[in-house]
C-alpha cells in the first residue's frame, strides 16, 4: 500500500524532475549566488570580498550615473507603456471592427512585436533615425524640418520610445480577445438608449476591457523595465548621447561586462527588483478603484 | 481566481525575464588592430634537439575577423609540422564574446595556455595573478636580440612582463592633400603644433568641410599630456597623474572650439558613422582622420585616392610620441606547459616564414630582421606604414605604463564630458573639475 503509494509519487517526481532540477540550478541557486554577491566587491577574477552595504549606499548616494539611468528607465517605462498600450487598443479596435481577413491582419500586426526585440530591426531603427533618414526625409517633407535625434538626449529616448510602442503586438492581441469576449447586447442596448459611439467606448469597452488593461499594464512595465537590446545597439553599448538613453539593464550590463563591477550590478538587479516588485504591488492595489470584474457581478 | 493567476505570472515573468536580461552581446567598437607587411625569414622556431619528446596540448585564443583566424591557424599548422610533439588547440572568438569567455574562464582557472591580451585588459589580468611573468624567458625561449627594449617593455607591469608586443602601432593624422588644396595648402608643415591645428580647423570650418573627426579623448588628450611632461594617469594608479587643469582646460576648449567652428562634427555626427566607407574623407567631404598607423591601409584602401601621413602636431613631438604594442601574446599562470607555449610565441615573433602569413596583421612587426625581410614583399601603403615607425623607433619616448583598472570608466567619463563640452552644456572648466573628482574616485579604488 505504502509502496504504491510512493512509486505513484515517484512517477509524478520523475516527470517534474527536470523542470525542478532546472529551476534549482539555473534559477534559484543563481538568485541566491546574486543576492550575497551584492554585498560583496567581486571582479570575476578573485573571490568576493565582503562589503556590507557599501554598494547600495554608492548607488544612492556616490553615483551619479545611476541616478541618471534611473531616471531615463522611469522615464522610458511611464512614457512608453501608456502610450503602447493605448496605441495597441487602438488597434484591437479596428480589427475588431473588420470582418474579412481579421486573421492576416492579425498576423500582420503581431509581426513587428515578434522581430522587434532583435538586434536587426534596431540597427534598423539606427538608420531610420539617422540625420538623413527617413524619419528626417518624411519630416522635412511635411516642412517641419529634421530632429538630430542622436544629439539630444530626449531625441534619442523618444526614438527607444517609439521602437517600443511598435511593438504592440502582444498586448494588441490580448485586447482583441477582450474585446470579442463583450457581449453583443450590451452594445444593443445602449444603442437603443441613444449612447453614441464615445459613450459607448467610456461606459462600456473600457470598463469591461478593465481587468484586461491592468493584466496589460503589469506585463508591459515590467518588460519595459527589462528592456536592453534596443538601447544597447542603437546607443553602441554606451547609452548616449550624453547618458540620454542609458536604461537601468544597459548601466547594469556596463557595470557587470565592462567594468567588471559583479557585486555593484548584482545590487543594481536586486533593487530593480523591488522597484518593479513596488510599482506592481502598486497597480494591483490601485485595481480596487478602476477594474471591473463582470465575474464577481461588478464593483 | 483571476488576480491569483496574474500575480503568480506576473512573479514568473519578473524571475525570467531578469534571467534573460544579460545573453545579448552587440558590438562594443574596437579597434581591430592590424598592419602591414609580408616576409622572407629567419628560422627560429623547429627545434632539433632530436629524440623523443612528450606529447603536450597547448591551448591558444585569440580574438579577430575571418581573415585573422585563417592565417593564424595556417601558421599553428606551420608550426605543429615543425614540431610534432606539440598540439595546438584553437579557441577564437570576435572581440565582445572574446573578453567574456575569458573572464569566466579565469575564474575558473581554466585560461588558455597561450592569450592575445589587450593593453585595456593586461592590468585586470596580470595583477590578479593570471598571466605569467615572461622575463626569465627573455632570450631563452622568446629571442629579443633583434627587438628594441621600448618594445619589449610594452607589457610590463611594475617589474614584470605580462605580454609580449605582438606587433607595433604609433599616432598619426592620415589626410587627403586634395582636400587639404581647398583651404589653401598644399601639404601639413613638418613642424605644424597645435595652434597651426586650431588654425586649420577654423579656416575648414568657414569653407563648409571637416578639418577632422574628432579624436579619441582619451588617446589624443594622453598624447598631449605627454608633450607637456604629464601623465593620464598616476604610477601606481590611484589617481590622475597630472595636476594641473589647466591642461584638460587647454586641450579640451581646443576640440571644443573646433566643433563650435564647423571644423569637427558634434558627437551625434560621429555616432553615426558606420565604418571607413561612411568616413568624411572618404566622402571628400573632410580633410583629415586622426588614428592609428595600422588603419591608414583600409583608409587609403577604401579611398582610392592618395592620401597622406604625417606626425601629430609639437610642440614636444617627441615626448609625446609613443609606439603602442597593438596586441600582447601573454601566457597563463596556471599554465602546465609554459615553456612550450613560450617556444611558439617566439615562433610567432620571429620566424620569418610564419611572419609571411601574418603579414603585419597584428600590427608592424617588432623584430627589426623581420620588418626587413617583409619589406620587398609589401604594398606602397603598407611600406609608408613600416617606415613611419622606423621613423617613429627614434623619434618617440617610452609608452606609459598600460592603463590600471578602472580605466574603462575614466573614458567613459571622458565620453561623457566630451559629448557634453561639444554640444556646449559645459565649459571646459567645469568639466575639468567634475571629470577630475569623478575620475578620482573611481581610481581610488585601487588603493586597497
Amino acid at each position: 500500500m505504502r509502496t504504491n503509494a510512493l512509486k505513484r509519487h515517484l512517477t509524478g517526481y520523475a516527470f517534474i524532475g527536470p523542470f525542478i532540477i532546472g529551476f534549482l540550478v539555473f534559477t534559484a541557486i543563481p538568485i541566491f549566488a546574486s543576492l550575497y554577491l551584492s554585498f560583496t566587491n567581486y571582479d570575476l577574477f578573485t573571490t568576493p570580498r565582503w562589503l556590507g552595504l557599501d554598494n547600495y549606499k554608492k548607488m544612492f548616494t556616490a553615483d551619479p550615473k545611476y541616478t541618471q539611468s534611473l531616471k531615463v528607465t522611469m522615464l522610458y517605462v511611464f512614457g512608453g507603456v501608456p502610450l503602447r498600450l493605448a496605441f495597441a487598443l487602438f488597434v484591437a479596435m479596428l480589427l475588431n471592427t473588420a470582418a474579412k481577413a481579421i486573421g492576416l491582419y492579425r498576423t500582420i500586426y503581431y509581426l513587428p512585436s515578434i522581430i522587434g526585440g532583435s538586434v536587426a530591426v534596431s540597427i534598423m531603427w539606427r538608420n531610420l533615425f539617422g540625420d538623413e533618414g527617413a524619419i528626417n526625409s518624411i519630416l522635412e517633407i511635411l516642412g517641419i524640418g529634421g530632429v538630430r535625434w542622436f544629439a539630444e538626449p530626449l531625441a534619442a529616448l523618444w526614438m527607444l520610445i517609439f521602437l517600443s510602442i511598435w511593438q504592440f503586438g502582444s498586448s494588441m492581441l490580448i485586447f482583441l480577445a477582450g474585446l470579442k469576449n463583450i457581449p453583443a447586447s450590451l452594445y444593443e442596448a445602449a444603442g437603443v438608449d441613444g449612447a453614441n459611439a464615445v459613450h459607448r467606448f467610456f461606459k462600456i469597452t473600457l470598463p469591461m476591457l478593465s481587468p484586461i488593461i491592468l493584466f496589460n499594464a503589469i506585463m508591459q512595465t515590467i518588460g519595459a523595465f527589462m528592456t536592453f537590446v534596443p538601447a544597447y545597439i542603437i546607443s553602441k553599448g554606451e547609452g548616449g548621447p550624453m547618458d540620454g538613453t542609458l536604461l537601468y539593464s544597459l548601466y547594469l550590463f556596463r557595470r557587470a561586462f565592462v567594468y567588471f563591477e559583479m557585486g555593484y550590478a548584482s545590487a543594481m538587479a536586486w533593487i530593480m527588483l523591488l522597484i518593479v516588485a513596488f510599482i506592481s504591488v502598486l497597480l494591483f492595489a490601485s485595481a480596487k478603484y478602476w477594474v471591473h470584474y463582470e465575474s464577481k457581478g461588478g464593483n | 481566481m483571476k488576480k491569483w493567476i496574474m500575480l503568480i505570472m506576473a512573479f514568473t515573468l519578473v524571475f525570467t525575464l531578469a534571467a534573460c536580461g544579460t545573453n545579448n552581446n552587440g558590438g562594443i567598437l574596437t579597434n581591430n588592430s592590424g598592419g602591414a607587411g609580408t616576409a622572407e625569414g629567419t628560422n627560429s622556431g623547429g627545434d632539433n634537439t632530436g629524440g623523443e619528446k612528450e606529447a603536450v596540448t597547448l591551448r591558444m585564443a585569440w580574438w579577430g575577423g575571418q581573415p585573422r583566424n585563417d592565417y593564424t591557424l595556417e601558421v599553428i599548422k606551420m608550426y605543429e609540422e615543425k614540431n610534432p610533439h606539440v598540439t595546438i588547440e584553437p579557441e577564437y572568438a570576435n572581440w565582445d564574446d572574446y573578453w567574456k569567455k575569458l573572464a569566466p574562464q579565469a575564474a575558473a582557472n581554466e585560461l588558455p595556455d597561450i592569450i592575445q591580451m589587450d593593453l585595456g585588459y593586461i592590468t585586470q589580468y596580470g595583477t590578479k595573478n593570471q598571466l605569467a611573468d615572461l622575463t626569465p624567458f627573455l632570450n631563452n625561449g622568446i629571442d629579443v636580440s633583434n627587438i628594441a627594449d621600448t618594445v619589449v617593455n610594452g607589457g610590463k607591469l611594475g617589474d614584470k612582463l605580462y605580454g609580449f608586443n605582438a606587433g607595433v602601432n604609433a599616432l598619426q593624422i592620415h589626410y587627403d592633400p586634395e582636400m587639404l588644396k581647398k583651404i589653401g595648402m598644399d601639404s601639413i608643415p613638418d613642424d605644424w603644433t597645435w595652434d597651426d591645428y586650431k588654425e586649420l580647423a577654423k579656416k575648414a570650418g568657414d569653407a563648409g568641410i571637416f578639418f577632422d573627426t574628432g579624436q579619441k579623448p582619451e588617446v589624443f588628450f594622453s598624447y598631449y599630456l605627454r608633450q607637456n611632461g604629464q601623465k593620464l594617469y598616476s604610477a601606481d594608479g590611484t589617481q590622475l597623474g597630472y595636476d594641473n587643469d589647466q591642461l584638460f582646460i587647454d586641450y579640451f576648449g581646443m576640440t571644443q572650439q573646433a566643433v563650435l567652428d564647423g571644423g569637427s562634427p558634434t558627437p551625434d555626427f560621429s555616432a553615426q558613422i558606420k565604418g571607413i566607407e561612411d568616413d568624411p574623407v572618404v566622402k571628400e567631404q573632410g580633410i583629415s582622420v586622426w588614428q592609428w598607423s595600422n588603419q591608414f591601409i583600409g583608409l587609403q584602401q577604401v579611398a582610392n585616392r592618395p592620401l597622406e601621413m604625417h606626425p601629430l602636431p609639437g610642440p614636444n613631438v617627441k615626448e609625446g610620441m609613443f609606439l603602442k604594442p597593438s596586441m600582447f601574446w601573454s601566457v597563463s599562470e596556471n599554465s602546465n606547459n609554459k615553456e612550450e607555449a613560450v617556444k611558439f610565441i617566439d615562433f610567432f615573433i620571429n620566424d620569418i616564414e610564419a611572419n609571411k602569413l601574418i603579414k603585419g596583421e597584428r600590427g608592424v612587426p617588432v623584430s627589426s630582421v623581420v620588418k626587413e625581410a617583409l619589406k620587398p614583399l609589401l604594398t606602397p601603403e603598407q611600406v609608408k606604414v613600416f617606415d613611419f615607425i622606423t621613423w617613429a623607433e627614434e623619434n618617440s619616448t617610452q609608452m606609459d605604463p598600460p592603463d590600471p583598472i578602472g580605466a574603462a570608466e575614466v573614458m567613459n567619463l571622458f565620453k561623457t564630458y566630451d559629448e557634453q563640452m561639444k554640444f556646449n552644456k559645459i565649459t571646459p572648466e567645469e568639466a575639468a573639475k567634475k571629470f577630475r573628482e569623478e575620475a578620482n574616485a573611481v581610481l581610488a579604488k585601487n588603493k586597497q
